[in-house]
């Protein structure tokens, strides 16, 4: 059984979603869940930090683009950070960087949603 | 930068390398070139990065030749004999990717002006720029690409050792393109193996994942969720067949869903498919629609040769084309998904019918307890019974009650229909039976309670065959009703047979408007009376051939000297030897009733 978890976290109203373990098939519906239960509280400024995200499959960035487009609707954006070189490699490989802002520290994804003219375009609209 | 002109530092390395430096200033020279090469070589080879390295060549090379303007040419990486623009230094820059034959290439330092221009047209586009003097890059004597540069400020006639030095710091200039290029290549066709890795880690993980699921719903989402995460698209849709027709399983589109009709046109294709590339089959055009839901490949999901399924997908966020090995991999995916969605249907229909069975299973056994497991015994009576269950749980019925006053009600029934529903009306034919009886009514009155009852509580789509009697040992009388079922055999002691008719209409069809009548006869020691349901009159042999009332009343006259079960046994048997092992599809139930005086 593959190990996965998730923590949140909350700082000037953008919320923080702490990913650790194993994000897989398997696991990708844990994920769905918890995006799910913020967008179902209008909340729409994620940042997903992946310090302690070991591995990801297509299945776990198949969860986030199931979400983006709904959140930069409503003018919210889900950002990544803190990606280990191999699950970067993984991001980087399927074209990720060109649809998601990725920053190497947490708080420069947070201080940019109060940046609102940097926030990108809705390319995925 | 160093760009080992002729007045850079690296004239002192050879000292260094060389303490015993030789008096002759030819051999001086030819020292100083080497370091300046050596500098140049080592420059060059520490990085990968091509434009570094071009940008590195030419200004050496510009310096060395005092000219203020380089280009670099180098072969097309696909192998053509056509060579690209690369890096230009005081030329246009929009010069950069501009495409160029050059057919028998010099393979030495040249002054183009001195080419013929009608053996050599492409020496025209050179001269157009500016491009005076041709550097060609050779490997093993075979050009890679050339450099060229621009008018020399100086006109001095280049010494034969200036030009090998060039000779030299082109060679240089084409090991290490050449090498950098190879690494390019070499990073690219790792990354493909990278990305096929990544491929088949999604196919390995759906397939670890796909086949612990049971769950049509959960398998869908998860090969939504791949598709979205591997190939990056966010307009999909997922069809299943259900049946003869394509039904929509999941779906997210620019506007709305297609009809069945297109589906079905889709459903068609044998291999992915790009919308652009469709060939219409049936009728229905799907293109303009596929468009308008921004929906661009169609893969359809196979089982065995066979379309279960379609994945339809938007363009790829990255607007990049889908390319067969793209296409490959969705038909891998879609072929694991269908594989798993197929099971987890077959699973589904295993569950319904095991829980179906089990159903019927508990009716038949509810039914079996509803029937006398022991008869009671009755003086000057030998009676037997008996109920044999087909496949399926039928609506037999027979019962045996004894009455206060001592006389005994016979009955058999068959209900219409098979299953649950039959069983349940049986169940409900008996409880009111054994309700009404105690009344103790004439049998023909009873008779027109127990209909009308049925009627209520059959709503008139369910009918009940029944037959009843009350025998009265105190005058060995038997008063009996028929109501629609078949006639049973009176065999009387001295050999003649009478069919027990008399009644009226079956019950639970419609309130009687004719009262039920009812008969009473006298029985004598010896005589028998045989009630049986359809089930065994129409008992079927492998060729369809009914068992027949004719048959059974032979079977029943030559064992009409046994006792009652004997007969009953005899009866079963000659059944099953008539059949031989084909299924019967209802309930044998009979019931033999001897005069033993």
């Amino acid at each position: 059984m593959s190990d996965f978890k998730i923590g949140l976290r909350e700082q000037n109203s953008v919320h923080i979603l702490e990913l650790k373990g194993y994000l897989d098939a398997h696991t990708a519906p844990k994920l769905e869940e918890a995006l799910q239960n913020l967008l179902g509280s209008s909340r729409y400024n994620i940042v997903v930090n992946c310090k302690d995200l070991s591995y990801i499959s297509s299945a776990g960035l198949g969860v986030f683009m199931a979400f983006i487009e709904d959140v930069r609707k409503h003018s919210g954006d889900i950002k990544l950070t803190n990606m280990s070189p191999k699950v970067y490699n993984v991001f980087d490989l399927l074209g990720f960087p060109l649809l998601y802002e990725i920053f190497k520290e947490e708080q420069d994804a947070i201080t940019r949603f109060f940046d609102k003219s940097k926030n990108p375009s809705s390319t995925l609209q | 930068m160093k760009c080992g002109s002729s007045n850079s530092s690296p004239i002192e390395m050879p000292r260094r390398l060389s303490p015993a430096l030789p008096n002759d200033p030819d051999s001086y020279e030819s020292h100083f070139d080497n370091a300046a090469l050596f500098e140049f070589s080592t420059v060059i080879n520490s990085s990968l990065e091509p434009d570094f390295i071009y940008s590195h060549i030419l200004l050496t090379i510009m310096g060395k030749l005092l000219s203020t303007r380089g280009i670099v040419l180098v072969a097309d990486a696909a192998g053509r004999k056509e060579y690209v623009v690369e890096k230009v230094k005081g030329f246009e820059a929009s010069l950069q990717g501009r495409r160029l034959a050059i057919p028998r290439m010099p393979r030495s330092l040249t002054f183009l002006e001195e080419l013929d221009p009608g053996r050599h047209p492409w020496t025209e586009f050179f001269l157009s720029q500016g491009v005076k003097i041709l550097l060609p890059l050779l490997i093993a004597d075979k050009p890679i690409g050339t450099l060229g540069f621009g008018d020399r400020f100086s006109n001095r006639t280049l010494l034969s050792r200036e030009k090998t030095y060039l000779r030299s710091l082109a060679n240089i200039s084409a090991t290490a393109i050449e090498k950098s290029r190879t690494i390019a290549e070499l990073q690219l066709v790792n990354r493909k193996l990278d990305r096929k890795i990544q491929e088949l880690n999604t196919l390995f993980d759906l397939g670890k994942e796909f086949g612990a699921l049971l769950d049509p719903e959960k398998l869908i989402r998860l090969l939504v969720f791949s598709l979205l995460g591997q190939v990056g698209v966010n307009r999909y849709l997922i069809a299943l067949k259900d049946g003869a027709d394509m039904r929509i399983a999941a779906a997210r589109t620019d506007a709305g869903t297609p009809q069945g009709e297109l589906l079905a046109e889709l459903g068609r294709i044998k291999g992915p498919t790009l919308v652009e590339d469709y060939t219409v089959r049936g009728f229905v055009d799907p293109r303009p629609v596929l468009k308008s839901l921004g929906l661009s490949v169609i893969v359809p999901m196979q089982l065995q040769g066979e379309t279960r399924g379609l994945m339809v997908l938007g363009e790829k966020l990255d607007r990049q084309p889908y390319l067969q090995a793209d296409l490959e991999f969705l038909a891998s995916l879609a072929n694991l998904a269908i594989i798993s969605l197929e099971n987890a249907r077959l699973f589904k229909e295993t569950l319904e019918k095991q829980k179906l069975e089990n159903e019927l299973m508990i009716a038949r056994e509810i039914q079996k307890g509803l029937l006398p497991s022991v008869l009671p015994g009755i003086d000057g009576l030998d009676i037997a019974a008996t109920n044999i269950s087909s496949k399926q749980v039928g609506g037999d019925y027979y019962d045996v009650l004894t009455m206060p006053d001592g006389r005994y009600i016979i009955a058999i029934g068959d209900v219409s229909g098979k299953g649950t529903p039959a069983a349940l009306l049986m169940a409900n034919l008996q409880a009111t039976i054994r309700a009404l009886v105690p009344l103790n009514l004439p049998l023909s009155e009873l008779t027109g309670r127990v209909n009308e009852l049925m009627c209520q509580n059959t709503g008139g789509n369910k009918f009940v065959t029944f037959f009843w009697g009350c025998v009265n040992p105190a005058d060995c009388s038997l008063t009996y009703v028929n109501a629609g079922h078949n006639y049973p055999y009176l065999f009387h002691a001295g050999g003649s047979v009478d069919r027990l008719e008399k009644g009226g209409m079956i019950l639970g069809i419609m309130q009687a408007l004719v009262p039920y009548e009812q008969a009473t006869i006298s029985l004598v020691p010896g005589d028998m009376l045989v009630l049986f349901t359809d089930g065994v009159s129409e008992a079927m042999s492998r060729d369809s051939e009914e068992f027949g009332e004719e048959r059974l009343e032979r079977v029943l006259r030559e064992h009409a000297g046994e006792g009652s079960t004997d007969i009953i046994d005899a009866v079963h048997r000659q059944i099953l030897e008539f059949a031989t092992g084909a299924p019967q599809s209802d309930d044998i139930t009979m019931m033999v009733l001897k005069m033993s005086g």
